[in-house]
């Protein structure tokens, strides 16, 4: 499902280049949950900007599904992105001038879609699903913040990807909301069968990973 | 389109005070801007007839004729001596904007006014002359023609009807306004072809028809100076060019009016042009630092499959509807303004004889249109290159606060 080969991407710093992430090869086959683990600037969120089409390689080859990410045109990268790639991020990642429904439909009315009927019943039918059916007409600031990381996964699913990419998706959440998150994020991969990368430094969230793969350094630690 | 277009919406809704200050300083540039194109092209028409009715800057005529000067040149005065008619064509001399040539001949018994009356016919060529048809206050609704008249505003005489010159029959085709100068009101004005056919009936001095009569002579020229030239460069140039001529100057006041309006209107529309550069800037910069905030956002859309068209079109969309609502404000102010300049500016021309002419209502909405697109396209432009350095970050770095 998802192939690195020679995955190494470097920084200009002001005391010369760095190297975040220092010749990766990884294979994470299809519909697994993997978590890459490290410690702070380890470069496991490099590692996954780079898997998910949204940072450049320094040198290096992603693989998604057959498709060499890196090789496609720039559109064709976006429509990839959009299409194959669901991303929770780190942050409350919703435009705070849409309600939560918007939200969950934009990525499918960037891709083509347009404003359909279609694609707001299933953005309502995705927001039901994560408990969020009474919010549909919510703005981002009227929610709270375990309920806006409930919306961003809504809208990682809109398009039905093959892969999402969670990086610390659980860092600004209490305990309680961290695990009900991480649930919802397992129930995804387990019942759709959705590849899932976890980015985390908390090592009790990759214990229930199929595949851990520990990063430090910038390089995989055996 | 309309995602974009609400996306943009939403976002200038964002920072309400933001915008309206983006708007608000739009608005002023494009009222000024609308404002001053449009009195600019309502003064310099307004100036066109009311210079041009002031007359020529200086008179050439015959050495030795006698002149009779006026503050206002409008006609030559009449002698026994000519010019040749295509004395200024033959000469070319630069600091000369227009030369009109005219004919005059003072006679009696020609059968207008009563039997003693000195009547002064003017011959004048139509497509040269700049100061006898802007004083036209009515004509036939066609071209003039051989036969036609035109009557200076002392004579009275129905339009279309038939006026006796020495038995002759011809067409009164219009009539003057009233301008002071003497030869002017008495007048009786007619093309060269017309004046000449009346050679046989008119006696000179000796006998004869008089010289001005003569198919390719007359009495003088009207002159009126080229953009720039001075009185005095342009007397220079006529007597070191022109044999046998006497150069008369009008009242030089109004050549500098002339000049200097046109130098005054040319420098409001190079202002005008700085004013709407300077606006293209501050949006440019304001887009830059709105684009500096939004790097988390814009990097977010880019993330979930927003392209760089959209992403540059969003904050193009954003800037046009800004600014082209400012534009939209500004025309309205400007409205505004204008019509207080209706009460006063236009009542103070009017008093002092100078008409002025607002620009017809089709031209101020061409102007009011181009104003608002002006505007639209300083937003399209202000906004295009940070969006278009925005849109080519990786994803990564805009949504990590860099680039």
């Amino acid at each position: 499902m998802l192939s690195c080969r020679s995955l190494r991407k470097d920084y200009v710093t002001e005391r010369g280049e760095v190297a975040a992430v220092a010749g990766i090869d990884l294979e994470i086959a299809a519909g697994r949950y993997a978590a890459i683990i490290g410690r702070s600037g380890s470069g496991k969120s490099s590692l996954m900007a780079m898997i998910g089409g949204l940072s450049r390689p320094s040198q290096g080859q992603v693989t998604v599904e057959g498709t060499d990410i890196w090789s496609l045109s720039e559109n064709a990268l976006a429509a990839f992105r959009n299409k194959r790639i669901g991303y929770v991020f780190q942050f409350a990642s919703l435009l705070p001038t849409l309600r939560l429904v918007d939200n969950v439909a934009l990525p499918a009315m960037l891709g083509g879609g347009g404003k359909s009927s279609a694609t707001y019943a299933r953005a309502a039918a995705l927001l039901g699903q994560m408990g969020l059916g009474d919010h549909l007409d919510a703005y981002p600031s009227e929610v709270s913040a375990g309920e806006q990381r409930r919306a961003v996964i809504a809208r990682a699913l809109i398009n039905e990807p093959a892969l999402i990419l969670a990086d610390e998706p659980t860092s600004d959440l209490d305990e309680q909301t961290e695990i009900e998150i991480m649930d919802e994020l397992l129930a995804v991969n387990r019942e759709r069968g959705t590849t899932l990368i976890l980015v985390t430094h908390n090592l009790a969230l990759a214990e229930q990973a199929q595949q851990i793969v520990h990063i430090a350094h910038g390089a995989i630690v055996p | 389109m309309r995602l974009l277009a609400s996306l943009a919406l939403q976002n200038l809704g964002r920072r309400k005070a933001r915008s309206l200050l983006l708007i608000m300083a739009v608005a002023v540039a494009s009222g000024v801007v609308f404002t001053g194109a449009t009195l600019m092209r309502s003064i310099d028409s307004s100036m066109a007839v009311g210079f041009t009715r002031l007359g020529a800057d200086m008179m050439v005529v015959p050495e030795g004729a006698l002149t009779n000067i006026t503050a206002a040149l409008l006609t030559v005065e009449p002698t026994d001596l000519v010019l040749d008619q295509d004395l200024f064509a033959r000469a070319g001399i630069a600091s000369v904007g227009r030369a009109a040539p005219q004919k005059i001949a003072r006679v009696e018994h020609s059968g207008i006014g009563s039997h003693h009356d000195s009547v002064d016919l003017i011959g004048f060529d139509p497509v040269l002359d700049f100061t006898v048809r802007p004083w036209l206050v009515e004509k036939i609704n066609r071209d003039m023609r051989q036969g036609d008249v035109i009557l200076g505003a002392a004579r009275a005489a129905a339009l279309g009807s038939e006026l006796l010159i020495f038995g002759r029959p011809h067409t009164v085709y219009g009539r003057l306004g009233k301008t002071g100068v003497g030869t002017h009101e008495r007048g009786v004005f007619m093309t060269f072809d017309t004046l000449e056919a009346l050679a046989g009936s008119v006696h000179g001095h000796g006998g004869g028809p008089p010289a001005v009569l003569q198919k390719g002579k007359v009495s003088g020229f009207l002159v009126e100076l080229a953009p720039g030239a001075t009185p005095l460069q342009a007397r220079f140039a006529i007597l070191s060019t022109l044999k046998g001529v006497k150069v008369v100057t009008g009242d030089s006041t109004m050549s500098g009016i002339r000049q200097g309006l046109a130098a005054l209107l040319n420098s409001i529309l190079a202002l005008m042009v700085l004013m709407f550069a300077s606006t293209a800037l501050m949006v440019s910069v304001l887009f830059s630092a709105i684009v500096t905030e939004r790097r988390g956002e814009l990097g977010l859309l880019k993330a979930i499959g927003a392209r760089r068209g959209q992403i540059v079109g969003m904050m193009v969309i954003e800037a046009v509807i800004a600014t082209g609502a400012g534009g939209v404000l500004g025309v309205a102010l400007g409205v505004l303004v204008m019509r207080l300049y209706e009460r006063s500016l236009v009542y103070y021309l009017e008093n002092i004889g100078v008409p002025f002419v607002w620009l017809d209502g089709p031209r101020m909405v061409i102007v009011a249109v181009a104003a608002v697109v002006m505007a639209s396209i300083i937003g399209a432009l202000g906004s295009l290159y940070p969006a278009w350095r925005a849109s080519r970050r990786d994803p990564y770095d805009l949504v990590r606060g860099e680039g």
